[in-house]
């Protein structure tokens, strides 16, 4: 009853190769991997062609998709290269843990997560003065032993004294979950035996958990049994999902994750090579840093690669190292190929040492728990999948079609685009909603890659809410984001993102960026209540980045050329409409006191102060007196004619109706145009004429009459007379009449 | 704690391998490991001697660079490849102070140095002549006068060169075939001088005012670059700026009390926040003068102020006697800077109850 049991770095590439030559030399009739046994029935999956890694096997509880437990899988990880290797040549292959089923229902009943906790192998390296635990093995381990079982023995000992040194006391819950393992592993392990007292068992297993399972150094049955028998059990299922090389770097159920996976698939696929050659190593690393850099249009040349290498072998010298590693490959790239800077080595960063792999799995692979629970939630919605278009009004004044809107909105933020917002049409109301839905085909595709993010609905949009506010600068797109997490509900993510946001705000220098961050935000403020969300927090940062804004502004609006002043006024623009929403009394005078920063003095650009006034007019912080002492003084001859008309066109923006209505202003406009000098006047033509372009033909044309009476010296006229040509309207009246059912007879309305 | 020297040198400014020499002897006394070729030391012990750390024989190095180890040692790296190296920073990091003592402790001397200025000429890289023996005797050996440069390579040196982007671009590229062929050619003798082994150029440059005479390519490519950052954390800068002042003040005669430098704390992290345009809380965005406000600045301060206070008052530094060299170091740009310096004294140093005395002290300059 031979056992040999291998005890790895889970992700370690040395590991691999070394499990790959254990497995050779003595081949196993049965292979045993550290893992919950659910995975045994689609284990057989791992060997189809279409199993490309980064995968991970998944196993989640049924009724609560969130219990969940990944165990990832890399090119490089010594369980896919054992697996392979065994379902390869027919050995049957299956997994050791204790079951999922169990683990999840003893975390149900309140015991923590027994997960590994951190590398072993990582503290062996750290100790010897290695900050890649990789390097370590290298050196410590393979170039030590030639045959991979004296390895192993090596490695299994090494644990034994580490765990030996384990600081935690008897009664931590991390001791009792893992004996509680341990105990099941060498269940599973005693039954193998006796099943096949001759075959030869292969173990695979965390190295932690080695110097355990050495059947000559079982404990009794006795010591073991109470562990293991009587446990609670939930139902759970199992999948295999597609991984990221990036989420290869997270704690999962294979201990801590890996930080340089695309280094470590460089040192296996360099050191699996026929008569690997350690100098080879550095060189080709370097040469594949260089073509990136050239990708990137960086200059990187052959001779610069060359120095890079004899700097990092110096610098492993002098650092005492027996090898060289990737921080000093990291060191001397970024002096010899970036030129000292830092910028370019990120670059490589995420494309070299990470990697943007991303692994896929066979068609008949078993859905992953976030389809399960889309599906689950597409039943209970009853909002079937259709590949033909269905349009879907929503009411969400009602809870069952608030529901569907919150799950279409977390499907959208997901990246899988199943509806798609339509117009709502005539009502202007904010409680309802229409969207667009179409089931196709590429969506399960996106579902599977979204799988990543989290096993339920929520959960996923959570995470990648969160991510995408990690990964972006743009204010605008997280106050967006912000509100897009709330019409779906989602508060994790509103937490994520609104800290990210509140952390941009605080260092962001562009104020039209902070103004243009309220609107949304006050959108979010004012009809979050409709979907009953708490918006408390919302407020605060909104509060907080309205005041910075406020602050910066008048600093900001000085010296503004035509094109900036555009922006500016745009986003001042926004603000203002974000704020009306709100009718936040504080706010609003903060707001207006920068305004009025921005209205009285010359030196603004005019787009911005002429906005600014009409805002202040509007709101009644500017007396009417106030405002044609204003524009007089903007618009007299002193002042530059092209500002004047900006200033024009801010103050205006697109409603006539005020100078309709006050002669007084409208005076002042004409005698502004009419003292301007023939030369400027026709370069102030084309900016006038925008202006009032985008006033309504009617307003045009009251404005015309206006002007014209004020020349006729009746400027205070109250109305307009109404010289009709009666004979002309006729035929139009009676139409008008025609279509709403009225009678219409000439000499008097019906 | 770094100690502290009472002893008062006869120069004002001794050279590293001067002030320093004790420690330079007992490092090769311990030192067993391979050394490069002409190297006094090897590369370890040369780690050891910039960075500190206490020997076998109990003797304590003083940590000469506070920083990244990881820097120092790819400098020292880089010298060991024979690649030459350039040391690239904002004013005050460190660059000519790092590169000194790396000459002192590779060749044993630090003197071999060509000062960059905008007049820098080709001589001062290359070779210049005698000229009253040229006349007298025709161009000969004993005619050429050898430049820093030159020097090195004959005695496989360190050569140092202050300034490089200072350097007229014509001056620069004389280093180009120095520093690919390791010759220099002396035309008039048809002659030539090769380098000895250990020879090697340590450059500083500053990359503020980048573009005075940007480096050429072909230059750029013959050095490993490191770039020397501002101090990491405030209790780093605190800890360099403590190191240095109570240096300088022994070394000036400053009978000043070494325990009162609570000061330096402050004047820190004034400096700390103009330069990174944010409070140390991280809760108030601040502008940032145009001064670069180094850690260099932030020690002439402190000197400063503690000769105020060792001649003018009671020997302790306060607010008063810091607050004028903040100012100065502060507003370079007498309006912009000016501005951005009251903004922050009453938005921060305002706020700040136990700043108090210092808020008063800048008030009163106005």
């Amino acid at each position: 009853m031979p056992v040999d049991v291998y005890g790895v770095r889970h992700h370690g590439p040395g590991s691999a190769r070394s499990v790959r030559e254990a497995l050779e030399a003595r081949p196993p009739d049965l292979l045993l991997v550290e893992g919950c046994p659910e995975l045994d029935g689609i284990v057989h999956l791992l060997g189809e062609p279409d199993m490309v890694p980064p995968v991970a096997g998944l196993v989640y509880a049924v009724d609560d998709p969130r219990r969940a437990t990944f165990y990832p899988l890399a090119h490089f990880s010594p369980e896919w290269v054992a697996v392979r290797w065994a379902l390869a040549r027919g050995v049957p292959v299956r997994f050791l843990d204790l079951p999922a089923t169990h683990a999840f229902a003893l975390e149900e009943a309140g015991a923590p997560p027994t997960r590994e906790a951190g590398d072993p192998l990582a503290t062996l390296a750290a100790a010897a003065g290695y900050d890649d635990a990789e390097r370590w093995w290298e050196d410590a381990v393979e170039q030590r032993h030639d045959s991979p079982a004296e390895r192993f023995d090596a490695i299994r000992e090494a644990m034994a004294s580490v765990r030996e040194a384990d600081p935690r006391p008897d009664d931590d819950p991390g001791v009792v979950g893992n004996l509680r393992r341990e105990a099941w592993m060498r269940k599973v392990l005693r039954a193998a035996v006796k099943e096949q007292p001759d075959a030869r068992t292969a173990v695979v297993c965390g190295a932690w958990h080695a110097p355990a399972l050495v059947p000559e150094e079982f404990p009794p049955l006795s010591h073991d049994r109470p562990l293991v028998t009587g446990l609670p059990r939930t139902k759970v299922a199992a999948a295999w999902t597609p991984w990221t090389s990036a989420r290869l770097s997270y704690a999962s159920g294979y201990g801590a994750g890996v930080t340089a996976p695309g280094w470590y698939q460089h040192l296996f696929d360099h050191l699996s090579g026929e008569r690997p050659d350690q100098r080879d190593l550095a060189t080709t690393w370097l040469v594949r840093v260089a073509r990136t850099l050239r990708e990137e249009r960086l200059d990187a040349s052959t001779a610069a690669v060359v120095e890079a290498a004899r700097l990092a072998e110096t610098l492993s010298i002098v650092r005492g190292r027996p090898s060289v590693g990737l921080t000093e490959l990291d060191d001397a790239a970024q002096s010899v190929l970036c030129e000292g800077s830092r910028l370019p080595l990120d670059l490589v960063h995420s494309r070299l040492v990470v990697g943007e792999e991303l692994g896929s799995v066979p068609d008949s692979a078993p859905v992953v728990p976030l389809a399960a629970d889309l599906a689950r939630q597409q039943r209970s919605l009853r909002l079937k999948p259709s590949a033909s278009v269905q349009e879907v009004d929503l009411d969400l004044r009602r809870p069952a079609q608030l529901d569907r809107s919150v799950l279409l909105h977390r499907l959208a933020i997901l990246g899988v685009p199943w509806g798609v917002p339509a117009d709502t049409g005539r009502t202007t109301g904010t409680f309802k909603e229409s969207w667009r839905l179409e089931w196709r085909p590429e969506l399960a595709v996106d579902l599977v890659e979204a799988g990543v993010w989290g096993t339920t609905v929520a959960a996923a949009a959570s995470a990648r809410a969160a991510d995408r506010a990690e990964g972006s600068a743009d204010l605008a797109e997280l106050a967006g984001l912000v509100g897009a997490c709330l019409t779906a509900d989602l508060p994790d993510g509103v937490t994520a993102v609104l800290a990210a946001l509140d952390a941009r705000a605080a260092v962001q220098h562009d104020v039209p960026a902070l103004l243009h961050t309220v609107e949304p935000l006050a959108r979010t403020c004012r009809y979050g209540d409709v979907r009953g969300v708490d918006t408390a927090r919302v407020r605060d940062v909104l509060v907080a980045t309205a005041v910075r804004a406020c602050v910066g502004l008048p600093m900001a609006c000085a010296g503004l050329d035509e094109e900036s002043a555009d922006v500016m006024g745009t986003a001042i623009d926004g603000a203002q409409r974000g704020l009306a929403l709100l009718e936040d009394a504080d706010l609003d005078a903060t707001w207006h006191l920068a305004l009025e920063r921005l209205s009285a003095p010359e030196h603004v650009a005019g787009t911005v102060a002429g906005r600014a006034t009409r805002i202040l007019l509007d709101a009644g912080r500017l007396a009417r007196d106030d405002v044609a002492r204003r524009m007089g003084r903007r618009l007299s001859v002193a002042a530059p004619a092209p500002q004047a008309a900006a200033w024009l066109e801010g103050f205006l923006a697109g409603d006539a109706v005020l100078l309709v209505h006050d002669p007084a202003l409208l005076g002042l406009v004409d005698r502004w145009l009419s003292d301007v000098e023939d030369a400027v006047f026709e370069d102030l033509l084309p900016l006038v004429r925008r202006t009032f372009a985008d006033f309504s033909k009617a307003e045009r044309r009251t404005i015309g009459e206006r002007v014209s009476r004020l020349h006729g010296g009746r400027a205070d006229d109250p109305a307009p007379s109404l010289d009709l040509d009666l004979e002309q309207a006729t035929p139009a009246v009676l139409a008008v009449g025609r279509l709403l059912g009225w009678e219409v007879a000439r000499g008097g309305a019906a | 704690m770094t100690q502290v020297q009472v002893d008062t040198p006869a120069v004002l400014r001794e050279h590293a391998e001067q002030a320093y020499a004790d420690e330079l002897a007992a490092l090769a006394a311990v030192d067993d490991r391979p050394r490069p070729p002409s190297w006094r030391l090897s590369p370890w012990a040369v780690a050891t001697y910039v960075l500190g750390g206490r020997l076998a024989d109990g003797t304590v190095i003083t940590p000469k660079y506070l920083g990244q180890r990881r820097l120092v040692e790819v400098a020292i790296s880089s010298l060991a490849t024979d690649r030459a190296l350039l040391l690239l920073g904002v004013p005050g990091t460190a660059k000519t102070w790092l590169g000194e003592h790396l000459a002192a402790a590779v060749s044993g001397s630090s003197t071999l140095v060509v000062q960059g200025t905008a007049g820098t000429q080709e001589e001062a890289l290359r070779y210049g002549w005698n000229y009253a023996r040229l006349l007298a005797e025709g161009p000969s050996r004993e005619a050429l006068v050898p430049g820093p440069v030159m020097r090195a390579m004959e005695t496989g040196a360190i050569a140092r060169v202050e300034e490089l982007t200072r350097i007229p671009s014509d001056v620069q590229d004389a280093l180009i075939s120095i520093l690919s062929e390791k010759t220099l050619p002396i035309p008039e003798l048809d002659e030539e001088v090769q380098a000895r082994p250990g020879f090697n150029v340590i450059a500083t440059a500053n990359n503020r005012d980048k573009g005075v005479n940007e480096l050429s390519s072909a230059l750029r490519r013959r050095f490993n670059t490191v770039v020397l950052p501002l101090p990491d954390t405030l209790d780093q800068e605190v800890e360099i700026v403590r190191t240095r002042v109570t240096q300088l003040g022994a070394s000036l005669e400053l009978p000043a009390d070494l325990e009162s430098l609570s000061e330096i704390q402050r004047v820190v992290t004034v400096m700390r926040e103009l330069r990174s345009g944010v409070t140390t809380d991280q809760r108030t965005t601040i502008k940032s003068p145009s001064a670069t406000l180094s850690t260099a600045e932030a020690i002439s301060v402190m000197t400063n102020g503690l000769a105020l206070a060792a001649h003018f008052g009671d020997g302790v530094v306060r607010a008063d006697d810091v607050a004028a060299g903040l100012l100065g170091a502060v507003v370079k740009d007498p309006v912009q800077d000016r501005l951005v310096w009251q903004e922050y004294l009453e938005t921060v140093v305002r706020n700040r109850k136990e700043w108090n005395d210092l808020y008063r002290a800048c008030r009163d300059l106005g």
